[in-house]
């Protein structure tokens, strides 16, 4: 044991949705300040996992557990993981017409103050504080006039979801394949938006299909995750091994040998 | 009435006798009201309460304050509550009784022109009992100073029906907006069975939002007829808010070739509470275009009803018409209720209809509940979000804010800062 506690304790985590078993023993531990990146081929688990630490019914969790900050997550509402400092940038953001981006937003920041007994913030305060975050982002102002992502780009969406983050200021951030869909640029931008994010006492979760996105965002653990299981687990070098000989070779373990521990 | 034209009493006459010619109150064995039962309605007197009945206050009624308003108290006009003011030359907005002593021959080219008493048992009724009303004329060129409300109040407790009758001529290139408001003040049965009939010359525009927002025990049936010109341009707007059992059908009919409808719609049913919308839109004349979307919102044991027809006859080519009706049912035993009726007669035509019943969309629900927003906090603005189309729609900012202070109170949430 390290001296730091850990942030997440992810163990022996089996999930399902329907009949179909799709995580299947999910070993993982997280501790403040730390990026982890969670690679893997399609249909891998790895969206699957992120989507049920934070807390989406359409997944059932059948066994195993997870701790944040020593407290079981899988007893809390999506709400209340939110509250409690988890917070993922989804890949898919979802478009809510008729739902003002600003006032989304302060309602949200508003959500996670009432729950700490703060005060909650007014239009004037918040547009100020909107102003600086939108900065880290490259946002126009005028996004926030907009409704909530509708007829944003592939790239306004995923900024938005990283201006969310640096509002909210969680604790533990999930980017789930936060680079899929971006060209270079936007994808630049998005990466130092999260750079600009990173903390001793924060820690993020990188999920993503591609090396790419390790080039701009350095992580300090790789895990592969396959079949429901992370299969590997190692520093960035794995990143660039994964790269070079592709996931046919994550393949080739699995059917190889059974899962080795997860834990780095 | 003493000193009334003879026109008034023979359309009374006339009335009474299509009334009696369509056999009375409809049945759910009429395809137009298959899904709403108005059996009920005849216990209910079809004669107006008695006058009088000391003050009243509707302060909360009003719209936008200092604006020109009429207001009316168990169908009649009330001066005391009304603010005409002065208006420029080229409007006259006067009460129905007004106008039949200053000026029956105008109220004599309006009435029944549009409204088709023939085919439809409510306006027969109401022309069998008429009594009061609002006649707004604007003639050709003139735009009308500011929004124009008419408000609608029942006070007496017992149960009574009132039969407004609202007469709108605008001239060629004649501009307004107008409200109709619907409210009680009491908690009593009643039935308001109202119809507005519109006539819009070349070019006109008119904006007109109906505020049904009866009471808990009130009964509404209301219909706009309106007939358009050329290249004339109508936007309706009907809020279903309030009454127990409610009916509001739009009809119109173009004219003339160049032609603009809108026609937009909300219902909010929490409880009991029936709100059934019957659109038709005849499109005699070609190169119009009709726009039209009705948006439900069904909680408790409440129902919603659409039925949207639209005709499109030989020769109306470059016809564009699109007709959208969503329901959002909120819970199990609410229930929703969608007839597009199409019927095209011509082959250059554009017609897209769409209806749809759903619930609120999980993903988005989860979307809003990961950023730390409760799970009721997140329904509601959602819902919010989904009538926020409709509620947009309406240009006039005082009518926009008071619909959603009656959504907040229906739905809670808020979706703008």
């Amino acid at each position: 044991m390290t001296a730091t506690a850990a942030m997440l304790e992810i163990k022996d985590l089996h999930a399902k949705v329907g009949e179909k078993e799709i995580l299947k023993g999910i070993n993982l531990t997280v501790r403040p300040g730390e990026i982890h990146a969670i690679m893997g081929p399609n249909g891998s688990g790895k969206s699957t996992l992120s989507q049920v630490l934070a807390g989406r019914e359409t997944f059932e969790v059948t066994s195993g557990q997870v701790l944040y900050q020593g407290q079981d997550l899988m007893a809390l509402s999506p709400e209340d993981r939110a509250t409690a400092g988890i917070f993922l940038a989804f890949q898919y953001p979802v478009e809510i017409p008729g739902v003002g981006n600003m006032h989304f937003l302060r309602t949200a920041l508003n959500a996670v103050r009432r729950k700490h007994g703060e005060e909650e913030v007014d239009a004037m305060d918040f547009l100020s504080l909107i102003k600086e975050k939108m900065k880290l982002v490259e946002m126009d102002q005028a996004f926030m006039n907009r409704s909530l992502n509708e007829g944003f780009s592939g790239g306004e969406k995923k900024r938005n979801e990283i201006l969310q983050m640096a509002v909210l200021d969680p604790k533990l951030a999930i980017l789930d394949e936060t680079d899929s869909g971006l060209d270079i640029d936007a994808l630049r931008i998005v990466a130092a938006g999260v750079n600009g994010l990173r903390r001793k006492d924060r820690a993020m979760l990188v999920i993503t299909h591609y090396q790419r996105l390790l080039e701009y965002i350095v992580p300090d653990f790789v895990h592969v995750i396959a079949g429901g299981r992370i299969v590997k687990s190692g520093d960035r070098s794995l990143a660039l091994e994964l790269e070079q000989k592709g996931y046919a070779w994550v393949d080739a373990q699995v059917a190889g040998a059974p899962a080795p521990g997860a834990r780095p | 009435m003493s000193g009334e034209p003879a026109f008034v009493a023979a359309a009374r006459q006339s009335g009474a006798a299509a009334f009696q010619a369509l056999g009375g109150l409809p049945t759910t064995r009429q395809e137009a009201w298959r899904w709403t039962n108005v059996q009920p309605l005849g216990r209910i007197p079809f004669d107006a309460p008695a006058p009088g009945g000391g003050a009243a206050d509707l302060g909360a009624l009003q719209l936008a304050p200092g604006t020109v308003r009429l207001a009316f108290i168990d169908g009649r006009w009330s001066a005391a509550h009304s603010s005409v003011g002065a208006l420029p030359a080229g409007v006259r907005l006067r009460s129905l009784q007004q106008a039949l002593r200053d000026d029956p021959a105008a109220v004599e080219a309006l009435l029944g022109q549009v409204a088709r008493a023939e085919e439809h048992p409510f306006t027969a009724l109401n022309a069998a009992h008429l009594l009061d009303g609002a006649v707004l004329e604007i003639d050709a060129g003139v735009t009308a100073p500011s929004p124009i409300e008419l408000v609608f109040a029942q006070r007496a407790a017992s149960p009574a029906t009132t039969h407004p009758r609202v007469l709108i001529r605008l001239g060629a290139g004649a501009r307004a907006q107008v409200a109709e408001l619907y409210a009680a003040l009491s908690t009593g049965a009643y039935l308001t069975n109202a119809v507005t009939e519109v006539s819009l010359g070349e070019g006109a525009e008119l904006e007109h939002a109906k505020l049904q927002m009866e009471g808990d025990g009130g009964y509404h049936v209301g219909t706009l007829w309106a007939a358009q010109s050329r290249a004339s341009h109508l936007r309706s707007h009907v809020f279903s808010l309030g009454a127990l059992l409610a009916r509001s059908e739009v009809s119109a009919r173009f004219d003339g070739e160049g032609g603009r409808c809108e026609l937009n719609g909300l219902y909010v049913g929490q409880g009991q509470q029936h709100l059934d919308h019957h659109t038709s839109l005849d499109h005699k004349s070609p190169g119009c275009t009709s726009r039209e979307v009705y948006k439900g919102i069904l909680d408790g044991r409440s129902r919603g009803v659409f039925t949207g027809a639209v005709r499109v006859r030989e020769g109306a080519q470059k016809t564009d018409a699109s007709q959208s009706n969503k329901a959002l049912l909120l819970s199990e035993d609410a229930s929703a209720e969608a007839t597009p009726q199409l019927q095209i007669f011509a082959d250059d035509v554009k017609c897209a209809h769409g209806a749809a019943v759903g619930q609120l969309d999980d993903q988005a629900l989860f979307y809003l509940r990961s950023r730390g927003i409760p799970l009721p906090q997140a329904r509601a603005l959602l819902t919010r979000a989904f009538a926020e189309e409709v509620v947009r729609g309406v240009s006039v900012a005082p009518w926009q804010r008071r619909i959603e202070a009656v959504l907040a109170r229906k739905l809670g949430g808020e979706v703008r800062a």
